[in-house]
């Protein structure tokens, strides 16, 4: 038997095979989950983006008569488009039907929650603060605080790198950390960033910055700082002692019917939150003590 | 026996004809198809035009146009959208690339028009055509992570963001398109004009600054005005380098931001039919003005009948 007959032979046989394992897999999902029918279309929060993108593949693959599209821009752009009509899902890293610093609630909406994101202040790796309370990040971020010796650090002047308005990392940091007390606009110790790759390179690359970012971003030359003498860490979240975190939404024109119902019900389900939501460093909801 | 005579000629002259209104069909044909190309040009900026200006101006409803134009508080969230800071530096921004830009860009273009052996034109040439396609988010990226530490180190301010860095980025992205265009310009110069002046006894700069660089003076302010463009346009590697603060900078350090790194900063994160997103329209229509002015400013600079 020569090489080519072979190869021909072993791709039939391999072929054939992964064909009826692969169908009678598509069976038993077929027969585990409801059918759905219908279009979801997703907008919004760009930190959400990964874990919809994830859930939608999945979903997919369980309901493959349903047309999923998933896009992420930024937080506000999930509850506009709800309320437009351009998308049947909203993700908001806030709950748009309450007001927040800066938004106004919108009318109309029901809120899922389907994540938890903690943030955490930060700061460069060689920097010898380790703590900060509520009272000096409101003072640092609003410019009140001007050098590290005032908050224990090395006679240096602090930089504040903040996000732009509307980051949806920034409306969770003001509410959460500073406890809703406005930032600075200005001066020369002071600058805007537009995105979280952008913060950590900002804070990477200047000894005397200080910043904020989502927590599962921290890696490399930058460190987290505690809050209030706690660690900032996924722990400190889920037993109730580290308050820097919030709840990710998505939202529904009225309450959700049909297939957008099955779509939110699938992420909360237990089965796609210890999952793929926890490989993505994302904290279940369930893991959270109300 | 005239008759079949007459008739082959007839034959003939209506396959003449024939033959004839194929061609004029054609000839139609491609003059249309050149219109239809240069009208869809046209009605696309139009409507560009006409949208970005009617969103725009309805930001006067609610601003007077003396405190957009005027003021240098930009407090959205406080009501106060007074965009001076950003018109004015986009104005300083374009003029200090130029400043640094047209120099060099001039010096290189020569060096490869006029002095270099042949082996190193045909390295630098497509050293340079594949230097205007590199994007400009990667000359960003490299203004955040090598250019901005070094400025601090080097000048001792405290976060090393603001035009310079924003004015040394754009530099390096405008100089190979402005090198590459006066560089065709120079090589289009006849060669009998500097053979003229070499039997006149001039000396190669004399050549060069008084024969070849008038003569091509019309394609190099084209190239000037293309990288002028560029710059005015160019956003996201001036987002990652400008600080983004409503604030002026005019020393150079100072965090600062200008008109096209605050409509991408902002755009995705306003509220729609807010007097912000009109603000930021009208900031857009701006910047289409501002490079509009610049360019005719400069098409009258060029000496008469050319």
């Amino acid at each position: 038997m020569n090489l080519k007959s072979f190869i021909k032979k072993f791709s039939l046989v391999a072929l054939s095979s992964s064909l009826l394992f692969g169908s009678s897999l598509t069976v038993t999902e077929k027969t585990e989950a409801a059918q759905q029918k219908g279009k979801i279309v997703v907008a919004g929060s760009s930190a959400l983006l990964p874990l919809t993108q994830q859930a939608a593949k999945e979903f997919k693959k369980a309901n493959p008569k349903v047309a999923i599209s998933v896009s992420g821009t930024s937080s506000i752009v999930g509850p506009q488009s709800v309320s437009k009509g351009s998308a049947t899902i909203g993700a908001c890293d806030w709950d748009a039907t309450k007001p927040v610093p800066g938004f106004s609630a919108f009318q109309g909406l029901n809120a899922y929650p389907i994540a938890v994101i903690p943030f955490a202040t930060i700061v460069h790796k060689d920097n010898p603060v380790k703590n900060l309370t509520t009272k000096q990040l409101q003072d640092i971020f609003a410019g009140k605080i001007k050098n590290w010796k005032e908050v224990g650090g090395k006679d240096e002047p602090i930089i504040v790198v903040n996000r732009a308005h509307g980051s949806g990392t920034r409306v969770n940091y003001q509410m959460k950390a500073l406890k809703g007390s406005s930032f600075m606009t200005q001066g020369e110790n002071y600058k805007e960033v537009s995105s979280n790759g952008n913060m950590i390179k900002a804070v990477e690359t200047t000894p005397n910055a200080i910043g904020y970012t989502d927590l599962a971003y921290i890696k490399g030359n930058i460190k987290a700082v505690a809050y209030n003498g706690v660690e900032a860490t996924v722990t400190n979240v889920i037993n109730g002692k580290y308050p820097v975190w919030g709840y990710g939404y998505l939202l529904t024109k009225g309450p959700a019917t049909g297939a957008n119902k099955a779509f939110i019900d699938f992420i909360q389900s237990k089965k796609f939150q210890q999952g793929s939501l926890k490989k993505l460093k994302f904290i279940p909801i369930t893991a959270m003590k109300k | 026996m005239a008759l079949p005579a007459e008739h082959v000629r007839i034959q003939h002259e209506q396959t003449k004809t024939k033959q004839w209104r194929i061609k004029y069909m054609k000839n139609n044909a491609f003059r249309y198809a050149c219109l239809a190309s240069a009208l869809s040009l046209g009605v696309a900026l139009f409507s560009i035009v006409v949208f970005i200006s009617q969103t725009g101006f309805l930001v006067f409803k609610d601003v007077s146009w003396k405190e957009f134009f005027f003021s240098a508080t930009w407090e959205p969230f406080e009501e106060k959208y007074g965009a001076a800071v950003f018109i004015a530096g986009t104005l300083y921004l374009t003029f200090l690339t130029l400043i640094m830009c047209t120099p060099i860009a001039l010096a290189i273009a020569i060096f490869v028009a006029e002095m270099a052996p042949n082996w190193l034109k045909n390295v630098m040439r497509p050293m340079l055509d594949l230097l205007v396609g590199i994007p400009s988010i990667v000359y960003g990226f490299l203004g955040l992570t090598i250019l901005i530490p070094f400025i601090r180190e080097t000048t001792g301010t405290l976060v090393g963001d603001g035009f310079l860095a924003a004015a040394l980025v754009l530099t390096m992205m405008v100089l190979p398109t402005v090198t590459r265009i006066s560089d065709d310009a120079i090589c289009a110069v006849p060669q009998h004009l500097r053979e003229a002046g070499y039997a006149l006894g001039s000396t190669k700069l004399q050549v060069i600054t008084r024969i070849v660089l008038p003569a091509a003076r019309p394609g190099i302010l084209t190239a000037i005005i293309l990288g002028m463009t560029r710059a005015i346009g160019e956003t996201m590697a001036v987002v990652m380098v400008i600080g983004n603060t409503a604030q002026f900078g005019w020393d150079l350090l100072t965090p600062t931001s200008v008109l096209t790194s605050n409509i991408v900063m902002q755009i995705t994160n306003v509220q729609f039919d807010s007097t912000w997103n009109y603000a930021l329209y009208m900031m857009a229509f701006l910047l289409l003005f501002i490079s509009l002015v610049l360019i005719i400013i400069i098409r009258q600079l060029r000496p008469k009948g050319e």
